[in-house]
């Protein structure tokens, strides 16, 4: 029976984040205000399809997140990222030829495809043709060749893509593949920075995100500031697609989200990269002298970060038709937020995208009730507060700590009492 | 009427009595009803196989553990001890086996840390602080600097700064766990005379110890504990190695590995280093090198052993040939008559070569990982298939290693955090083994691990010799460096002074060849005068 307490207790403990929501999503039913068909509002499609809209953004970047956070690092340039997307995007839907957005991103993709290239060809090549090898096969120079003769080939085919679409200004796809790949380009570069020069992550990237958002003012111009993005008027109609409600319901920037979750999850649940995540994290020394490249792995999160962030700013621009330089402002602390509620430890190492994935739903909803009830911005931030620092206590188990520790207190002391009493009493009797 | 101060001065005074302790982590039963008597001006040495509850109890009394049961009485009076500071009221300091201190900090700054010595209401005197910490670091023999960081200074040093700040809190009763398990012969002989000269001022002193030969030296009384139980108290000076062993053990067991192996004729070498060498990061005159001229070579199947002091540059050397130090060091190695680099981790993995590191918990495990991703971490590419990790493998292979090298756990998932140190130590062993090493290089594989478990690694080294691995062992505990090595190369300060065949084996002569102004074999005398 006992045995039976303690493993329900485990459960429990284990899935808390999960109650966690539920108990949310609970009050958020009781909460919610009943329409006048008698409704409950916060229960209609409508409301849980504009729940997962609202969230696609900070999602999407706390996927990027919590791969960093996991290595023991963290990125505050996302934010920043995520504006300097926003910006070239909305640049490159809405205008024509060789702007400073195209000029910018168009070499930065060809780089980018080089490098991806033959990089990660000849690890795929060596993958097959040695599957489960007994060691690591360094692959030979003809690999090594084909990969960048690969990669030049597609760098080639995606540039006379993209020149091809300069006069009729960028389509969604164009955007959907350019402003990713130089978000890969400046968060690889923030990785390398922070791995070769082994510098602080939180110096190198706060660094990163004051000169990017600069960056998203400068592409900007002075003049124009916001650049509105019009749909079949000043930019291709097709870009209306990112929305819309895919079966009526799931918003594309969620399914987005999604995708980037399950993939990012899957990888690192199951993929050796996703384990020598964990284990830099866990202690960089030992997975170092295991003979693990750490310099790479660190640069490669920071690239997805950045890329993560830099879609992310691509689904706002979609979303509020138009592009901005502040787009993402303070994005940064609501994805550490996220990650953080989700029981990810800000020393690496521990954590789960899951985990993530929750916390942003938690986010999300507790937003969503707040703003149901018609509750004073203000105090929606101070609650939100609240709700991040009870989390935390919650997760790393500090709560039932300090309940135990008042327990045992109270006790021996009583028990101490007794012995003394005891103890006088011996003497005399 | 003598003032109660003087009381506290006679000997045999009870200091510190624990009653019916009992503690449990979760489902495992740590202590079970332990009573626990200390005298002033007792070495008490407190002995049992790892996982015996030597540390918890200690920890306790320390006022590190918030939760057990049982009473603990200091000088008579029941104390309640659920934090440091607690313990520190009532005059118990503890030193562990995993030092306490803050690395960025300096010297006298980590002696003094939470009892700084003020001028002023705030302001910290350091001037007097580093006056008192010289003063009590010369009598602890220290030969470091003062007003350094203390990560500048080796393990064995900072030991000594950790006594010197129990000293200076004035503790009565002073708990060392596993105080010279980093500590050279001559610092252990310098160790002791400390605790000798502090048990005779009437301070209390428990002394937890794998080293049967120390507490033979030092204990005036022994406890041994097993499977968190009170097995028996003895006097030190009565007290036979076997009886101890056998109330640790619970059985008579055979002394461990005991018997001569003879001398491996050494068959192919394996393993050819040349004048290797290493910058010192902060070079002095007499000590322009970390290593210099380091040369040697190891046969398949062959252990080659490096003695020392603490900083003659054992460790070093072993780092050199795992490519840590790539840039600063120098040297030529070939590997089966093949001249190769070592320029990383990465490198060593490939060309066979493994380390197991001197600290396992800061360089050898991902503590929050289970066994079977710590084990299977090196060689991930065995275990996937287009970088996902294939189903069943990594469990498998940790399984196959953990039969192999006798690794106690519940399951291959347990995180070796929550192993014992000689389970955590075999599992370090197991992450170079599945990289199938043809040089394995092992930097005091036992260090703090119980008498079972060091005979079991002692085993398993010889086993692997005999598999004809290429073997570079570096110890400090010489009984077990004369024990397993074919010859010992000794290094004093970062240069070879002698090759010792194993006939020639003994205490003396490597002590000898170890200390600065010893003797200097004829071979290795040139290179002194070249340099």
């Amino acid at each position: 029976m006992k045995g039976l307490l303690s493993a329900g207790g485990q459960f429990l403990l284990k899935t808390k984040l999960f109650w966690g929501l539920a108990v949310l999503y609970g009050a958020g039913i009781i909460l919610s205000p009943i329409n006048r068909k008698g409704v409950n509002i916060f229960l209609e499609a409508g409301n849980q399809s504009d729940v997962l809209r609202q969230v696609a953004n900070n999602g999407i970047i706390a996927v990027g997140m919590t791969l960093v956070i996991l290595t023991g690092g963290i990125d505050l340039s996302v934010g920043a990222m995520m504006s300097l997307g926003c910006m070239l995007c909305a640049m490159l839907l809405t205008l024509q030829g060789w702007t400073a957005a195209s000029s910018a991103s168009i070499p930065i993709l060809a780089v980018v495809a080089v490098f991806l290239c033959s990089y990660l060809v000849p690890m795929i090549v060596v993958s097959v043709r040695h599957g489960s090898a007994k060691t690591a096969q360094r692959s030979g120079w003809a690999t090594r060749l084909f990969g960048l003769i690969l990669g030049l080939f597609v760098a080639g085919l995606l540039v006379w893509w993209t020149t091809g679409q300069l006069k009729t200004k960028f389509g969604v796809l164009a955007v959907l593949v350019t402003v990713p790949a130089v978000g890969l380009a400046i968060g690889c570069l923030t990785g390398l920075i922070i791995a070769k020069g082994k510098l602080q992550p939180f110096i190198v990237t706060l660094a990163m995100m004051v000169a990017v958002v600069g960056l998203a003012r400068l592409l900007g111009g002075e003049t124009a500031a916001v650049y509105p993005v019009y749909t079949g008027s000043n930019a291709t109609e097709s870009f209306e697609i990112l929305r819309t409600l895919m079966f009526r319901v799931i918003p594309v920037p969620g399914i987005f989200f999604l995708v980037a979750v399950v993939t990012f999850g899957f990888i690192l649940r199951y993929t050796a990269f996703g384990r020598y995540i964990y284990a830099i994290g866990g202690n960089e020394q030992a997975a170092r002298l295991a003979g693990i490249r750490v310099d790479q792995v660190k640069t490669a999160v920071y690239a997805i970060s950045g890329m993560l962030a830099t879609l992310a700013g691509v689904l706002f621009t979609s979303q509020y038709r138009q592009g901005k330089p502040d787009a993402g402002a303070g994005g940064e602390l609501d994805a550490i937020a996220a990650v953080v509620i989700g029981g990810t430890n800000l020393m690496g190492g521990k954590g789960s995208m899951t985990g993530t994935f929750v916390g942003v739903l938690i986010f999300g909803f507790l937003t969503n009730i707040l703003l149901l009830k018609n509750i004073n911005s203000n105090i929606q931030f101070v609650l939100k507060g609240a709700i991040i620092l009870g989390a935390v206590l919650l997760q790393e188990g500090q709560i039932g700590l300090w309940w135990k520790r008042l327990r045992a207190r109270t006790k021996k002391l009583g028990v101490a009492e007794t012995v003394k009493n005891e103890e006088q009493k011996q003497p005399a009797g | 009427m003598s003032p109660p101060d003087s009381i506290s001065q006679l000997p045999g005074r009870l200091a510190l009595e624990m009653r019916q302790i009992s503690k449990s982590f979760g489902p495992t039963e740590v202590l079970r009803r332990v009573d626990f008597e200390l005298r002033s001006g007792e070495i008490h040495a407190l002995m049992g196989e790892n996982g015996a509850g030597k540390t918890t109890l200690m920890k306790i009394a320390a006022g590190l553990v918030e939760e057990f049961e049982g009473q603990i009485l200091v000088d008579g009076e029941l104390v309640n001890l659920t934090s440091p500071r607690d313990a520190a009221r009532a005059g118990i300091a503890m030193i562990q086996q995993e030092l306490s201190l803050v690395h960025e900090l300096e010297v006298d700054e980590n002696i003094f840390l939470g009892q700084e010595r003020l001028r002023s209401l705030f302001l910290v005197d350091r001037r007097r602080q580093i006056e008192t910490a010289r003063e009590v670091l010369k009598s602890l023999d220290f030969r470091g600097k003062v007003q350094v960081p203390v990560s500048q200074l080796r393990i064995g040093e900072q030991q000594l700064v950790e006594i010197a700040k129990a000293l200076v809190a004035k503790a009565r009763i002073l708990i060392m766990d596993e105080a010279t398990s980093a500590l050279s012969i001559n610092e252990t002989e310098r160790l002791f005379q400390v605790i000798r000269r502090l048990a005779g001022e009437g301070v209390a002193i428990v002394y937890i110890s794998h080293r049967m030969e120390e507490i033979q030296a030092i204990a005036d009384t022994v406890t041994v504990l097993r499977d968190g139980r009170h097995i028996g108290t003895v006097a030190g000076k009565g007290a036979t190695r076997r009886e101890i062993i056998r109330m640790m053990v619970g059985r008579e067991i055979q002394e461990m590995l005991a018997e001569d192996k003879g001398t491996t004729k050494a068959a192919q070498p394996i393993l050819e280093v040349r004048d290797l060498s290493l910058e010192h990061p902060s070079p002095t005159p007499n000590r322009p090198m970390l290593i210099q001229d380091v040369s040697f070579s190891v046969g398949a199947g062959e252990v080659l052993g490096l003695g020392g002091l603490l900083g003659a540059g054992r460790t070093e050397v072993l780092q050199v040939l795992s490519g840590l130090h790539p840039g600063t060091s120098d040297g030529d190695i070939s590997i089966q008559g093949r001249a190769v680099q070592i320029l990383g981790p990465v490198e060593a993995k490939a060309l066979g070569v493994a380390l197991v590191t001197e600290d396992r918990k800061r360089d050898g495990l991902i503590l929050g990982a289970g066994i079977d991703r710590n084990i299977g971490l090196p060689v991930m590419e065995r275990l996937t298939r287009f970088g996902v990790v294939l189903p069943g493998k990594e469990k498998a292979l940790a399984e196959s290693m953990m039969k192999k090298l006798n690794i106690h756990a519940r399951d291959p998932e347990q995180p070796t955090g929550s192993l014992s140190g000689g389970n955590q130590q075999k599992v370090v062993v197991g992450k170079c083994l599945v990289t199938e090493p043809r040089v394995l290089l092992l930097d005091e594989p036992t260090r703090g691990i119980d008498v079972g478990a060091k005979a079991e690694i002692y085993r398993l080294i010889r086993e692997l010799a005999g598999q004809g691995l290429a073997i570079v062992l570096a110890s400090s505990e010489l009984p077990e460096l004369m024990l397993l090595s074919d010859r010992i190369l000794v290094l004093r300060e970062g240069r070879p002074t002698a090759l010792i065949g194993r006939s020639e084996f003994s205490q003396e002569v490597i002590l000898e060849y170890a200390s600065p102004g010893g003797a200097i074999q004829p071979e290795f005398a040139k290179s002194e005068v070249t340099a």
